[in-house]
């Protein structure tokens, strides 16, 4: 009898059902009163951007990217048992079965090489730096070295893909990018995010528009690649028989123009390209004061080295990038080919060091004469490190290196680095890490701390989910920060 | 009552909708101001759902009391009373989380608690209004709620009151400072707590050693206590750790996180100096090789991010949308501080209006930095209205100094950057004396390295940041560029430059090297006519001379009427066939897989040039190649040319062999050129041939070289 009566209490009527829902219906429609954007706005995140989450340490970055992977064993991280055990086999309980590269793992032999270049302790630090890299050695006491940089990559198009966007695959947008998202620019008549290449000497890698992608960020947000020619913005110049006046004009046209076809498909790629043409407007007044080295005193000439004043070097974008910096620029970022030593080591390590070495230390000297070396983080070092062994013949005078992702030696300087000192460490033959690891995640999340914003709050939503320069994972450094 | 009942119902299912729809969007919801209020209500209405519910659970402990029919309204009037206070008090409690700052962990516990409570009593109103039976059913889902009403309470209780409320007056926890634990638990403690704690404690104790509890630990286990004291040799627990992994006795197991080498000596230190478990960090002597360790040990902790209060409010962010320019930017420090911060950029648009309108966040102006911009003295009077600048910078502005002065009223400044300006000393020291002033800025004034050593002593707390570069040794100069592109037309102007004023550049164009004295220093383009291999170098006092620039410069000659390939060019390299040769383009010296370049290994570089009907005078043909030793490219052993009426009546004109490289070499673009009598044939034929086995230094040795060609010119 009572079962009768719950079925019936379960067989609603349509009109009580009816009745139902338009009652949920309304408490929906009340509940939505208290949510603006439910129904307007998609895509995009609900919190402020544009400002650090806490008080930054850095407002600005310059990244000298050493493309190719500079071998850790030539220049920071002092190995003096590979000299001392030079030709004999690496250990097996040392390289506990790791993967190697096709390029190596065919070899019958794995020789142990130490450098070939001397090492000495340099500042109050006592940091050991390689004879190659003078210069360097002596602003030591102004640098950060971590030696137990890892990564997961092997090759140098994931590797490099990894540093500078935090996936192996590429299409995520890079560390410039996420910056100049989260933080905005701090000069408006500049790109927040610009990059410079130059080739070195060694054998070289590619480097690619992809590095410096907006992923799936606004377009604004892309790094602007200077030229490396004498124009380093090409088509900067208004041309001949055209004045400014003209080509102001022409860009309020442009804009209404530009407006309308807003105003129909609502496309916001139109608006950033309007702002983009607004942007190269004010650059024009902007840039060539930048660009122009000529005005350099000759003290700071020096200090670069003369390469400095020939556009398109490694020392001349040092110089731009520290003219960049000042200027407000928030990443610069440089690339630097040419480290990738499987071979010849002896003969161009020290070519592509004494193109690198005395404008970077000249970058740490006159950014911190001008007071800002405490509000711009510098960082130098490479995808990945490279192997103990000798890739290829061991001669008396001459060996190469295979890539080595388990332990890298990189440097960070400048705003909120802890000066003179050296973290993590490998182990004697350099190849493991034996202390205080450091996940190329965990720099991504210490160099945003650095800035003032959580890697884990700085998101972006695009296909259904948020994403994060560190993905789900990464450790600030609380060992790094000054 | 019935009709009552039902609209209550309705009522409060409306409100259960509501709140899993809110709970959805959580996120998104932004609440006007009667509606905080609301949420505000929150601590109070808790309680009406709390008194019902324990009330109803009193009245069906005493149900035999009542008469039947009349036990049942006073049930259903209570759980009527409890659904709906329970469904306002969730409502209420999640306007109150969105507004307020609550941990995230504990607030959505509560949150989920509360809504499945309001949830469970409506359950029980419309069970108990429409189902007579099944009492048990009803009583234990009676039970589940008031367990519901528990929890929700008890998390509601630890977001008001913060963890462990109730206990804390009797739980005593302190934290652990250099002052009141000693080394062994600041240091040593946490690295046995990370790495042995889980196999040695008192549920586990492997090997009966318990390292948890100071006592036990001391007591030792099986082998008795694990050290010797001031012998970390002797010690078995070192001895365990140093011995190889694979050991059955290595601590920890192969498989547990190893201890870092770092780690280790930390422990052989801690034993070495008499493994004591009481004596304090502070009495430990200065420099004691374990207090340094167990320093960066703790100094390696988390670290929380400081904030800093300001003395001020923040303005509108009107004010600051008012402020911004393209030429001057206002920004605050980070999200939600007041500080300020400033910039001025183009000094074209500078304007000192542009400054002056910062008046009106004169208070909270903290970082104001006009790098660059036409500032002079008497501007300061201006900025030293900003009275809680923290930071500025003038440095390359038209400042000279007399009017730092001005700035003594900035107490709270603690950096000011004056490099590249013409302050002196003097000038400079009338701010010396601010008193938060913690760093200058001087490079490139006119104060000189003596008077800042005299400032640093005068004032030891500042410091005085100089020229940093005081390397005087020679440096040599950059290389001189050449201009053109390409390949030259007969009789077109070379022409060099230098991107250093004053520098000197001298030339040859004979393949001599030329010197800083007496070789021609170039004034204007120089005229050429056939390619020649031009040499340059730049010099300028105070400088070494620059490398020396080397470049063939191609000048474009007569142009065959069709070129033909005897034969083919390696698959991999095989340019636009025979027509690259002539086509006026030049390849890179580093990309050789392009149309430019003809590449040739296996075949000889072999082929035909047929001028055609009216043949020019012909004396010269020179080869353009790449030469890339690494990449296994080396110049010809041999090249001939052939001449004739037509391809099948040729001879020989000349024949040379090319010498090779002895040692490796930096890549670059070379020429063979190759002189004989004037003739005026029709027909050519060039034959090139390959290195047939690379020498004896070489990595690749005893391998074919190639041979990369991009261009053949006749002249």
């Amino acid at each position: 009898m009572s079962k009768d009566f719950i079925d019936h209490r379960f067989h609603l009527t349509r009109r009580h059902f009816l009745g139902k829902v338009s009652l949920g219906l309304g408490s929906v429609a009340l509940g939505s009163l208290l949510i603006p954007d439910l129904f307007s706005k998609s895509e995009g995140s609900t919190q402020a951007l544009g400002l650090p989450h806490f008080a930054p340490k850095a407002k600005r970055v310059i990244y000298l990217f050493q493309n190719g992977a500079p071998s850790q064993l030539e220049s920071f991280d002092y190995k003096p048992l590979l000299n001392k055990m030079a030709g004999e086999e690496l250990p097996a309980s040392i390289r506990m079965g790791q993967r190697l590269t096709g390029m190596t793992s065919g070899q019958a032999k794995f020789p142990l090489v130490g450098s070939h270049f001397k090492f000495n302790q340099y500042g109050k630090s006592g940091a050991w730096v390689s004879e190659i890299f003078p210069n360097i050695a002596k602003v030591v006491d102004d640098l950060c070295i971590v030696k137990s940089m890892h990564t997961e990559a092997i090759n140098h198009d994931p590797a490099l893909t990894f540093m500078q966007t935090g996936a192996q695959q590429g299409n995520r947008p890079s560390m410039g990018a996420w910056m100049s998202y989260g933080l905005g620019s701090e000069n408006k008549n500049l790109p927040a995010y610009c990059v410079l290449l130059s080739r070195g000497r060694g054998n070289g890698q590619g480097v690619y528009s992809k590095l410096w992608t907006n992923g799936f960020l606004d377009s604004v947000h892309q790094g602007v690649q200077f030229s490396s020619s004498e124009e380093r913005v090409l088509y900067l110049k208004d041309p001949d028989g055209r004045d400014r006046a003209d080509r102001r004009k022409m860009l309020d046209n442009l804009a209404q123009l530009n407006d309308l076809n807003y105003k129909e498909f609502g496309d916001p790629e139109i608006q950033t390209r309007v702002q983009q043409y607004e942007m190269a407007y004010r650059m024009q007044t902007a840039v060539p004061e930048l660009t122009d080295l000529t005005k350099e005193p000759d003290n700071i000439i020096k200090m670069y080295g003369a390469d400095c004043l020939v556009p398109g070097t490694y020392a001349a974008n040092c110089l731009l990038a520290r003219k960049l910096s000042e200027a407000g620029v928030r990443f610069v970022q440089l690339y630097h080919q040419g480290w990738d030593q499987h071979g010849n080591m002896t003969g161009e390590m020290p070519l592509q060091a004494q193109d690198v070495d005395r404008a970077t230390a000249a970058l740490i000297m006159d950014l911190k004469q001008r007071g800002l070396l405490d509000e711009t983080l510098v960082i130098w070092g490479g995808e990945f490190g490279r192997t103990n062994y000798c890739q290829g013949n061991l001669s008396k005078d001459n060996y190469g290196r295979d890539h080595h992702p388990r332990c890298y030696t990189i440097w960070m300087a400048g705003g909120g680095i802890k000066p003179g000192i050296v973290y993590g460490e490998s182990d004697e033959f350099g190849y493991n890490i034996v202390r205080d690891p450091v996940h190329v995640n965990d720099f991504h999340a210490t160099i945003l701390h650095l800035m003032g914003l959580n890697h884990e709050q700085l998101t972006y939503k695009h296909l259904g989910r948020r994403y994060r320069l560190t993905d789900v994972a990464g450790k600030v450094v609380e060992g790094i920060l000054a | 009552m019935q009709r009552t009942a039902r609209i209550f119902i309705n009522l409060i299912f409306f409100f259960q909708v509501l709140l899993v729809f809110l709970l959805f969007f959580e996120e998104r919801i932004e609440l006007p101001g009667w509606l905080q209020v609301a949420g505000r209500l929150h601590p109070m209405v808790l309680h009406v759902p709390i008194g019902i519910l324990i009330l109803l659970f009193v009245f069906m402990m005493l149900r035999n009391t009542f008469r039947r029919r009349q036990f049942r309204k006073i049930v259903l009037i209570c759980l009527l009373l409890a659904a709906l206070s329970a469904s306002v008090t969730a409502l209420f409690g999640l306007f109150l989380s969105i507004n307020g700052d609550y941990g995230t962990d504990s607030l959505r516990q509560h949150i989920i608690s509360g809504v499945v409570l309001s949830m469970f009593t409506f359950f029980l109103l419309v069970w108990y209004k429409n189902v007579k039976k099944g009492e048990i059913v009803f009583y234990s889902s009676v039970v589940f709620t008031l367990l519901a009403l528990v929890f929700a309470g008890h998390t509601g209780s630890v977001l008001t009151h913060g963890e462990n409320f109730v206990l804390a007056p009797i739980a005593t926890e302190e934290t652990l400072t250099t002052d009141n634990a000693s080394l062994y638990q600041l240091a040593v403690m946490p690295v046995l707590e990370k790495k042995c704690f889980s196999c040695h404690n008192e549920s586990k104790a492997k090997g009966k050693l318990i390292m948890t509890s100071m006592t036990k630990f001391k007591a030792g286990g099986e082998h008795g206590r694990p050290w010797v004291e001031g012998n970390p040799d002797s010690s078995r627990m070192i001895q365990n750790l140093h011995l190889p992994l694979e050991h059955d006795d290595h601590m920890p197991p192969d498989g547990k996180p190893q201890l870092s080498t770092f780690e280790i000596s930390l422990l052989e230190a801690w034993i070495l100096a008499g493994a004591d478990f009481e004596k304090k960090m502070n009495d430990f002597a200065e420099g004691d090789t374990l207090k340094m360790l167990a320093t960066s040990v703790i100094n390696s902790r988390i670290k929380s991010v400081a904030t800093v209060v300001y003395p001020f409010n923040a303005v509108s962010s009107e004010v600051i949308g008012r402020m911004n320019t393209p030429f001057r930017t206002v920004f605050p420090l980070y999200q939600n501080s007041p500080a300020l911060h400033a910039d001025f950029f183009v000094k074209e648009s500078f304007q000192l209006s542009s400054l002056e309108q910062l008046k009106e966040i004169k208070d909270q102006l903290v970082v104001l930095n006009l790098s660059k911009m036409p500032v002079t003295d008497a501007n300061l009077s201006l900025i030293s209205q900003f009275k809680n600048l923290e930071k500025l910078n003038l440095n390359f502005t038209g400042i000279k100094g007399e009017g730092l002065i001005n700035l003594k009223s900035l107490t709270s400044l603690e950096s000011i950057s004056l490099s590249g300006t013409s302050v002196t000393k003097d000038a400079l020291t009338a701010i010396l004396s601010l008193p938060a002033l913690r760093e200058v800025f001087i490079w490139n004034t006119p104060i000189s390295e003596a008077e800042k050593t005299e400032l640093e002593k005068s004032f030891p707390k500042i410091e005085f940041i100089h020229t940093l570069f005081n390397d005087s040794s020679l440096l040599a100069l950059s290389k001189p560029i050449l201009i053109n592109e390409g390949i030259i037309r007969k009789g077109d102007f070379l022409q060099l430059k230098h991107t250093m004023p004053g520098v000197a550049i001298r030339y040859s164009l004979d393949g001599s090297n030329p010197d800083s004295i007496s070789s021609t220093t170039y004034d204007k383009p120089i005229p050429v006519w056939e390619t020649v291999k031009l040499k340059a170098l730049a010099c300028k006092e105070g400088w070494y001379c620059s490398d020396l620039l080397e470049i063939t410069c191609y000048v474009e000659g007569h142009t065959p009427a069709q070129v033909t390939l005897l034969k083919p060019a390696d698959k991999q390299y095989p340019g636009e066939g025979a027509s690259s040769l002539t086509d006026g383009r030049k390849g890179f010296t580093d990309v050789l897989k392009e149309p430019s370049w003809l590449g040739f290994r296996e075949n000889a570089f072999e082929a035909g040039f047929d001028f055609g009907s009216l043949p020019p005078s012909i004396s010269k043909i020179v080869l353009s190649y790449a030469d890339n030793l690494g990449g296994y490219i080396f110049p010809p052993t041999d090249v001939e040319v052939w001449g004739g009426k037509n391809a099948n009546e040729i001879k020989l004109i000349k024949a040379v062999k090319i010498e090779q490289p002895t040692a490796d070499r930096p890549q670059s673009m070379e020429a063979i050129g190759i002189s004989f009598d004037t003739t005026t044939y029709a027909y050519y034929k060039i034959v090139a041939k390959p290195l047939s086995k690379l020498p004896l230094w070489h990595g690749g040795k005893g391998q074919k070289g190639w041979f990369f060609v991009d261009e053949v010119f006749f002249y």
